[in-house]
């Protein structure tokens, strides 16, 4: 039984395929994340990244059946994003409503409306061509996952740095930070609070957006309500997981992309786990990792809170 | 109207000091309340000019519209002879205002150049704004670490990152806002030095605010003094003494004898105190080698002893940044030990647990009352029934009526100003609500009483109110435990003196016996 | 600082309905639109969504037995919300506690009034347990509650599959199981709650139930010390540590009691819902968005359990509409849509009123410090 058990965990982990999906997975959390991140820095909580990838998802579906360009989809796609963002930036940090309410409400909001929308016109879609990238990309195992995707997965290596450029190397991003650290402190220096936070969600939806394209353009070919499947959480968990820092959040999106292509190879390769075990790996990963790292990590001091100037 | 004053020589002492700031007829009003009443400023380079008022006189209302926090109703503001509109802390900034605040100004999570650097526009070069941290450090001797984290920092160091993030864009007329509450008396002294050179070196032109009476006598040229929202005086420093500042400050007449700490008036040996002779019982409380580590690892309270007998009140002086909060929040059942011991009335209380301090007997005034004291979205009457509902319940059940009753006898008892035991907390002004963290917090009738800073933000009356106060509640058998970083404070009420410094107790004397001069040392870290 | 008088509080009472009013109109008319913009007519969604919550013989029936465990689950988040606590795994809860209270009902057996006390109190139970790991992972390792109770969701969901794929656990035996795998047994006609007839529609006794909680949280909330504490917990926790209410204790206790009415939800849907809820029997998907509707309700009240009510009331008129909806044409998701609308629409007018009385308030205390 064990050296089955062993056998089967070498036959998943030299699997191609385990690595080219796990990348597949990890880049979708990385488009979502990378804008949460940048949303949390700020201190916002940010929960309607799941309505940002799946409203970016559709409407860059609504692109491509339009104009029949991949291109067009992805303005669409980003355009679906910043609208989901800008009613979350505008509700909760100009008028401020409740964000948790927003955010959930929104969710619920953008899946009805996709879904309802869906059924209305049925967009039709496909996959985007594969650009492998010479040389590059016959590295063993991690070649193709990294190099011989399709071409939208290469986004992320523009994206990835410039974000972690924008909030380290640039005023904004300082600016970005001491928001969400003592908004009070920034205002009195001069800061617009809530003109910053709200600029880190309109980021989120941005990156969201362009998560969505690539969900539907780089991985899976089509569009369906289901497409995001509660990822956009498993994303804000990554950047808790990952400390509020660009590589931890990188690494969450990965361990976490584990356990979902984990659980494919497992199907794939054709072995016998209790499905409902599978099916729920990768909800459990996520929960037994934030329960290991969530105690140790350090959030911006003013995550969550509220800001209105004059009111302590 | 400028005033026109002569010195004592009859000469005209503002002749060849340009005129830098020019307030006419400021207003501000917020809903019914008039904040500043037609103020006339007028602020002259080369010069210091003192802005003494009490708490709500005013004066910080007056600085944020110079600072473009807030916009003035009616008046106008002239910088330098041009009538300016100042819009925000930017507008400001490219005036050549600057300010260097009391609070509220630096993020702890950021280096010193990010913080520095906050504020400004334009792209983001560490490397021009390092070397201009060292240009500073070099002409006023603010020597500071560019890359350590401002968390890290004491409170004087951090204040030192305030006067350069101030001073970083060359501003002309520099505000100081009640700068000397984090500094020992000696390095008080060194700031008023330094601003000598500020002013002299290059025209400029610096504004101290400050409710004390020492400071601005000793350390300013030109005295305005502002009591409810208008000026009420203008003279030169050296024109002015004691008695009519307080005056001027209070609207009556003074006996500075018995009021002198509400002023920021050092008391000098021999000057008879408000101390009574209590009689004073047994050890009620006693801390013995307590240890807390704060966030970063660095101990908050290191090794602190102390004992605190029935009817006495012992005064903990220090600068913030001490320990001071960690000590109160520890009394308030808000961190745990990592050594040491606690007890009450030789009673071990286990520390962190929540709510055994309150009854064990051991009432807390908090140093920030919205932090730890109040719940502001609850009724005045729910607040003063907040640690112990016992007086109002009846089988878990809260008697609606007892509560009330309850409720309007403190209201009473303790001047509590609201629209009613319903009113909700946040309608309350700070100095109320503060009354009421107190009437709670003596309804208990503990058996040690924790004032942190009671009187911060306080306006004279109400400093004097809550003086009574903690006497009384002394000569009633109470232990008082009074924290505060007003030496004043301290000296006025105090039976017995403590100074404490980096988390432990490293001085001890008796108010018969003070020596100003040692509590200074003791203050700023130098060993007996 | 200034006290109202009757007239002041008349104008504000306008005020708010006023307020209130347009927002809701705003969303109707969004929702008018999108029908339009699809090719539909919105005059008979209108009516099909009347005819499917009210008019028809038996609807408000069924309204009011849909609002039920909405009501339950309302009351519930409510309670967690008071205590500060973000509670959105109600979803999980209920369907793990309908599945306890199929199990130990099933398991315990005896007569039907007995057994229907099993399966509520089992209901609550598990619903408890359940909302309990989301408690210990966040009072033990820091866990946002956020999020553990929202992946609790699918795993709960899978957990429960799994004790649906297992006859030792809730399959249920090869003869009872008709053509479905994946089902449990169904509840003998004496173990089901009454739904007594009143005036031609069947109004089930969860009803009742969701009343009584209702007005019984309410109630304790607003006059018991328990219900003071918990309050003072939600709004400043550590005023609340100094004065013994301990995070941890009344925290983990409050996100359990919101899981319990949740599960209670789930039994009240297994032992009295008819067809609208499988039947008296579990499947998967047993909770058809019910926990997400009574948390949306509970949004929508602002944590008063009383408001919760008539909300509850109109969010499942919603639901029992939605099912007539689809005959003219339009999609009967629509009325998701509409939910999504309403409920951001009645977000706006509390946000902006209480920005404008705080700022009031604030200022006339202002510069008194």
């Amino acid at each position: 039984m064990m050296s089955g058990f062993f056998g089967a965990i070498i036959d998943i982990v030299s699997s191609e395929s385990t690595y080219i999906n796990g990348a597949l997975f990890a880049a979708f959390l990385v488009f979502a994340a990378s804008g949460e991140f940048v949303a949390e820095r700020a201190g916002t909580l940010n929960i309607s990244v799941e309505g940002m990838l799946l409203g970016g998802a559709f409407t860059s579906a609504i692109g491509y059946h339009l104009t029949d360009s991949m291109l067009i989809a992805l303005v669409t796609g980003v355009a679906g994003g910043l609208i989901v963002a800008g009613v979350q930036a505008e509700m909760s940090h100009r008028l401020t409503a409740d964000q948790f309410v927003v955010g959930l409400t929104l969710n619920i909001l953008v899946f009805g409306l996709a879904g309802f929308l869906d059924n209305e016109i049925e967009p039709e879609t496909q996959l985007a061509s594969r650009w492998e990238i010479p040389l590059l990309h016959d590295i063993p195992l991690f070649g193709t996952a990294l190099f011989g995707q399709r071409w939208p997965f290469y986004f992320l290596f523009l994206l990835l740095p410039a974000t972690w450029w924008i909030v380290f190397r640039t005023r904004w991003g300082l600016e970005l930070r001491s928001v969400g650290e003592n908004p009070q402190s920034a205002d009195v220096s001069g800061i617009d609070v809530n003109k910053r936070r709200r600029q880190s969600i309109y980021y989120a939806g941005f990156t969201s957006g362009m998560g969505g394209w690539f969900l539907i353009f780089g991985q899976i070919g089509l569009f369906e309500d289901s497409v995001v499947g509660g990822r956009g959480f498993i994303a804000i968990a990554a950047v808790i997981f990952g400390g509020w820092t660009v590589r931890g959040t990188v690494a969450g999106c990965v361990i976490f992309a584990g356990a979902l292509s984990f659980r494919l190879s497992v199907q794939g390769l054709g072995y016998q786990v209790n499905s409902e075990l599978l099916q729920s790996l990768p909800f459990i990963v996520t929960l037994g990792g934030m329960a290991i790292f969530a105690h140790r990590v350090r959030a911006p001091a003013a995550l969550a809170q509220p800001f209105v100037r004059g009111l302590k | 109207m400028t005033p026109s004053s002569t010195d004592r020589n009859g000469a005209d002492p503002h002749a060849g000091s340009a005129l830098a700031v020019d307030l006419r007829k400021i207003t501000k009003r917020f809903g019914a309340v008039t904040a500043c009443d037609s103020v006339d400023l007028a602020l002259r380079r080369g010069r210091i000019h003192g802005i003494l008022g009490e708490n709500g006189a005013g004066k910080s209302t007056l600085m944020k519209m110079l600072i473009g926090l807030v916009l003035p109703d009616e008046g106008t503001i002239c910088i330098d002879g041009v009538e300016q509109k100042i819009h925000s802390p930017s507008d400001a900034s490219r005036l050549g205002l600057g300010m260097v605040h009391q609070h509220f100004s630096l993020v702890e999570a950021l280096t010193v150049w990010e913080n520095v650097a906050l504020g400004e526009t334009g792209r983001l070069d560490p490397t021009a704004i390092r070397n201009r941290i060292g240009d500073i450090a070099d002409q006023y001797g603010l020597v500071i670490e560019p890359d350590a984290q401002v968390g890290n920092l004491t409170a004087g160091l951090r204040q030192r990152v305030e006067i350069i993030k101030c001073l970083r864009r060359d501003p002309s007329i520099v505000i100081f806002d009640e700068p000397t509450s984090v500094l020992t008396p000696e390095e008080s002294a060194q700031l008023f030095e330094s601003l000598r050179h500020v002013v002299a070196d290059e025209g400029r032109a610096v504004v101290l605010v400050s409710h004390k009476l020492d400071e601005i006598l000793h350390a300013t040229d030109d005295i305005s003094i502002m009591r409810q929202g208008a000026v009420v005086n203008r003279l030169l420093a050296e024109d002015a003494d004691a008695p009519t500042l307080a005056r001027g400050m209070v609207g009556r007449e003074v006996s500075l004898r018995s009021e002198r700490a509400a002023f920021g008036l050092l008391a000098a040996n021999a000057a008879p105190t408000a101390v009574h002779d209590n009689q004073i019982g047994d050890v009620v409380l006693t801390m013995s080698g307590v240890t807390v580590r704060g966030l970063s690892g660095i101990r908050a309270l290191d090794d602190l002893s102390i004992e605190l007998r029935a009817g006495e009140i012992v005064g903990v002086a220090g600068v913030e940044g001490n320990g001071q909060r960690e000590l109160g929040d520890l009394l308030s059942s808000l961190v745990s030990l990592d050594a040491g011991s606690v007890s009450v009335n030789g009673e071990h209380i286990p520390a962190g647990r929540s709510g055994a301090m309150a009854k064990a007997g051991v009432g807390v005034i908090p140093e920030d009352r919205h932090d730890s004291g109040v719940v502001l979205d609850m009724s005045v009457a729910e607040n003063l029934v907040l640690v112990d509902q016992s007086n109002v319940a009846n089988r878990g059940l809260i008697d609606q009526h007892a509560l009330e009753a309850f409720a309007v006898e403190l209201i009473e008892q303790f001047g509590i100003l609201c629209a009613g035991p319903h009113a909700p907390m946040w309608s309350l002004s700070g100095g109320n609500q503060q009354r009421v963290v107190l009437a709670r917090e003596l309804a208990q009738h503990p058996v040690v009483l924790v004032a942190a800073q009671p009187t911060r933000g306080l306006d004279v009356g109400a400093i004097e109110y809550m003086g009574e106060r903690l006497t009384a509640a002394a000569s009633a058998g109470v232990a008082v435990l009074l924290i505060s970083s007003e030496l004043e404070e301290i000296l006025d009420l105090s039976h017995r003196i403590v100074v404490m410094h980096s988390g432990r107790i490293v001085g001890e004397m008796n108010r018969a016996a003070v020596d100003i001069e040692q509590l200074g040392l003791l203050m700023g870290g130098a060993a007996t | 600082m200034t006290e109202m008088t009757t007239s002041r509080q008349g104008a504000r009472i306008g005020e708010w309905l006023a307020f209130y009013g347009l927002s809701v109109l705003v969303a109707l008319l969004l929702s008018a639109l999108l029908v339009e913009a699809t090719g539909g007519d919105w005059r008979p969604v209108v009516s099909a969504l009347l005819d499917g919550s009210l008019r028809r013989p038996g609807r408000w029936g069924e309204t009011l037995g849909t609002a039920a465990p909405m009501l339950l689950v309302a009351v519930g988040t409510i309670i967690s919300g008071k205590a500060g606590l973000v509670n959105i795994g109600q979803e999980g809860q209920l369907f793990v506690g309908a599945a306890f209270a199929t199990y130990f009902g099933f398991l315990v057996g005896g007569p039907g009034p007995f057994n229907l006390v099993i399966i509520v109190i089992f209901g609550a139970v598990g619903g408890a347990l359940w909302a309990g790991v989301a408690a210990l992972l966040k009072f033990w390792r820091n866990v946002p509650e956020v999020l553990s109770t929202l992946l609790l969701v699918a795993v709960g969901g899978q957990v429960v599959a799994y004790g649906l794929s297992q006859s030792w656990l809730l399959l249920a035996p090869l003869g009872d199981r008709g053509n479905r795998n994946q089902v449990s047994q169904q509840l003998p006609k004496n173990n089901r709650l009454p739904s007594p007839e009143v005036f031609g529609n069947r109004i089930p006794l969860a009803v009742v139930i969701g009343l009584v909680s209702a007005v019984a949280v309410s109630a304790v909330l607003a006059r018991t010390v328990w219900g003071f504490r918990l309050r003072m917990l939600g709004r400043n926790s550590r005023a609340a540590q100094r004065s013994g209410v301990s995070q941890t204790g009344y925290g983990a206790s409050a996100l359990m009691i919101s899981g319990a009415f949740a599960g209670l939800a789930g039994a009240v849907m297994l032992a009295g819902g008819g067809f609208a809820f499988g039947n008296y029997q579990l499947v998967p998907g047993f909770a058809t968005n019910i926990g997400w509707t009574g948390l949306l309700v509970a949004l929508v009240a602002r944590e008063k359990a009383l408001v919760a009510i008539p909300v509850a009331f109109v969010f499942a008129g919603l639901r029992t509409g939605s099912s007539f909806v689809g005959s003219t044409g339009v999609e009967g998701r629509i009325t998701d849509v509409i939910q999504g609308f309403l409920v951001l629409a009645l977000l706006v007018p509390p946000a902006v009123m209480f920005i404008r009385d705080r700022r009031r308030a604030q200022a006339a205390a202002a510069e008194r410090v």
